[in-house]
């Protein structure tokens, strides 16, 4: 989904289309309350508060499997959500559901920025030659697309939280090495790096002075938006059985046994499903929001 | 324009040949032994490597690879080494579920997002405006697996309409087929229209201020008649690029909605080819896909010169 953002940014410059003045006549005046920030922000908190409490307490283990319990509707004493076809505690699984979207999609998406920004880095400041090489090793490693990719990773190396992340994140490293190199060559642009060339100060210290400083916002954006996407592809990933399975506990895990044990017509797979919207919906509002007051040129895509 | 093709068609070649270089070597490094799964876990060693040597996986990489590629180039993409059916015959069975999935997806996304993206910035500021924004922003976040299983749900289970899943081949009943695909394609185009219309909305906004169509609504042409003649066609250029970029993504939305609702497409023949360590069709599999996508983005780039005279230039 989001793949599809830094495509917006190649085709803006394709057009020749700088700094849209015209997009800051819609922005909003200084002082106004950006509503989709601070609700993507209370979401997003709540999201993760949520997942730091079930490292110290959940409910009940979710592994913890009571026949007799089985199946109780929602609001039970004991049960808050719930129980599945095993009788283990939804309102658990859910929990640390929240745990392993973090650290699966989080992880992934911290990694593919790191090496997203060294090759954008490389790509933005290098030879034409070695940035057309970057760029179009990007292209192609776009065109394979992630879940397939993660999919065969997945079944060959073995499932698991490790190969899910890996996978992930080889498939946003493209993605982010494009939206840095977008985001580097504007500043390189800049009087000031012009200066310090001048000046006599080498390549590296450039980008660590002057350009990384200056794309900062830029990270911060796509890493949260990105860590949606991360939740969404992990939960496609264990819903079609090659991500995360138990013990460890994930959301599209939880939905594809509920559909396994009790058909779809069931609370079961309501759930974890509105979980999934929770936390992406959260963090989507978070990034645009952000992105809209960290980087005022980027504000007609925002809207 | 003649350059622009050229150079546009040597870097798509390329592609192939690095993505299929790619695909080989993920697969042979971590793809598994097929002989040893074909004769279970009691099989003595030595009757592994015989049979590996019957299916000619004994020799060097780099022969087998030319091997491989060889036989794409001719039209054959290999057999199977447990049933010795061909790869193209295989996918032959799985297209006619898996392509009318993938376009039917596509269609109805663009169907549905275009015109309400429009809407909405031509709107944008008012509460129907708002409203289609933040319905988009809602559906990005919708798991496409999810919306299968709600559809299927509603649609299925409560009211009995459609059938919730399985497939019934095109040669037994057509309206059967048409019908095991309304609720999968169903759910494919809205989850994509959701984020194909925000692209859209942000399109049109962007050209609704720029200069020409100002100057267009100065020559006496209405707001709509402007954004028409002169918006659209500019609008359509970097939503070009996005339906381009969706490509990779739809193929991957296809894999996971044919698992809800049990189809036997594509993506079922990969997952169980993976699980019997059957190389050769996986390779060929993803590498068909692979194609499609890198063709998808080459039309889209011709398109992008053919609309935009400064591409040409440009690149």
């Amino acid at each position: 989904m989001s793949t599809a953002a830094d495509g917006m940014i190649t085709a803006g410059e394709l057009a020749g289309r700088g700094p849209d003045p015209a997009g800051a006549r819609r922005g909003r005046r200084r002082g106004q309350v950006n509503t989709g920030l601070v609700v993507g922000l209370v979401m997003t908190v709540t999201f993760l508060a949520i997942a730091a409490l079930s490292l110290v307490w959940t409910p009940a283990d979710p592994n913890a499997v009571a026949p007799a319990d089985r199946l109780l509707p929602f609001g039970s004493p004991g049960h808050l959500i719930g129980t599945d076809a095993l009788g283990r505690d939804i309102a658990s699984a859910l929990m640390i559901g929240a745990r392993t979207s973090i650290v699966v999609a989080a992880g992934a998406a911290l990694l593919g920025l790191v090496l997203g920004t060294v090759a954008g880095l490389t790509a933005a400041s290098a030879r034409p030659f070695v940035d057309e090489t970057v760029m179009r090793g990007a292209d192609i490693l776009l065109s394979i697309p992630g879940v397939v990719f993660a999919l065969v990773l997945a079944a060959t190396v073995g499932a698991g939280v490790g190969s899910t992340v890996f996978a992930l994140s080889v498939f946003f490293t493209p993605s982010f090495t494009r939206v840095v190199r977008a985001a580097a060559l504007r500043v390189l642009g800049e009087d000031y790096v012009a200066a310090a060339q001048l000046y006599g100060r080498n390549r590296l210290f450039i980008l660590a002075r002057h350009v990384l400083p200056n794309i900062f916002s830029v990270l911060i954006v796509q890493f949260t938006l990105y860590f949606a996407v991360g939740i969404l592809t992990e939960a496609g990933l264990s819903y079609l059985g090659v991500g995360v399975n138990r013990p460890d506990i994930s959301w599209g895990m939880l939905l594809k046994e509920a559909q396994e044990t009790v058909g779809v017509a069931s609370p079961l797979a309501i759930w974890p499903g509105l979980a999934i919207v929770f936390a992406v919906l959260g963090l989507n509002l978070l990034g645009d929001g952000l992105r809209d007051v960290l980087d005022p040129r980027l504000r007609k895509r925002a809207s | 324009m003649l350059v622009f093709l050229a150079r546009r068609f040597t870097f798509f070649v390329l592609a192939l040949i690095a993505s299929s270089i790619l695909i080989f070597s993920l697969i042979r490094i971590a793809g598994g032994n097929v002989a040893a799964v074909m004769l279970g876990k009691a099989a003595r060693p030595e009757a592994i490597d015989e049979l590996m040597a019957e299916l000619g996986l004994d020799r060097p990489l780099p022969v087998q690879y030319l091997d491989w590629v060889g036989g794409m180039l001719r039209g054959d993409l290999g057999t199977s080494f447990r049933t010795g059916e061909s790869v193209t015959a295989l996918l032959v069975d799985r297209l006619p579920v898996s392509v009318p999935l993938a376009l039917g997806g596509m269609a109805l996304a663009l169907l549905v997002a275009l015109p309400i993206g429009t809407y909405a910035a031509t709107k944008a500021g008012s509460p129907i405006g708002t409203f289609v924004a933040m319905a988009s922003q809602v559906g990005i976040a919708v798991p496409v697996f999810w919306a299968g299983v709600l559809l299927s749900l509603f649609f299925g289970v409560r009211l009995g309409w459609l059938p919730t899943g399985g497939w019934t081949p095109w040669s037994t009943s057509v309206s059967g087929a048409v019908q095991s695909l309304i609720l999968p394609v169903t759910a494919l185009g809205m989850v994509m229209a959701a984020t194909l219309s925000r692209y859209t909305r942000t399109s049109v906004l962007d050209v609704m201020n720029e200069d020409y169509v100002r100057t267009a609504r100065a020559s006496g042409m209405t707001r709509g008649g402007a954004l028409m003649r002169v918006g659209l066609r500019n609008a359509s250029l970097p939503l070009v690029t996005v339906v381009g970029l969706l490509a990779a993504e739809l193929i991957g939305g296809t894999v996971i909605i044919e698992e809800v609702f049990s189809l036997p497409g594509l993506a079922r023949m990969i997952l169980s080819s993976v699980s019997a360590r059957e190389v050769i069709v996986v390779q060929s599999a993803v590498m068909v896909i692979v194609a499609f996508v890198m063709v998808v983005n080459l039309i889209v780039d011709v398109l992008y010169g053919v609309l935009d005279p400064r591409v040409r230039v440009a690149r």
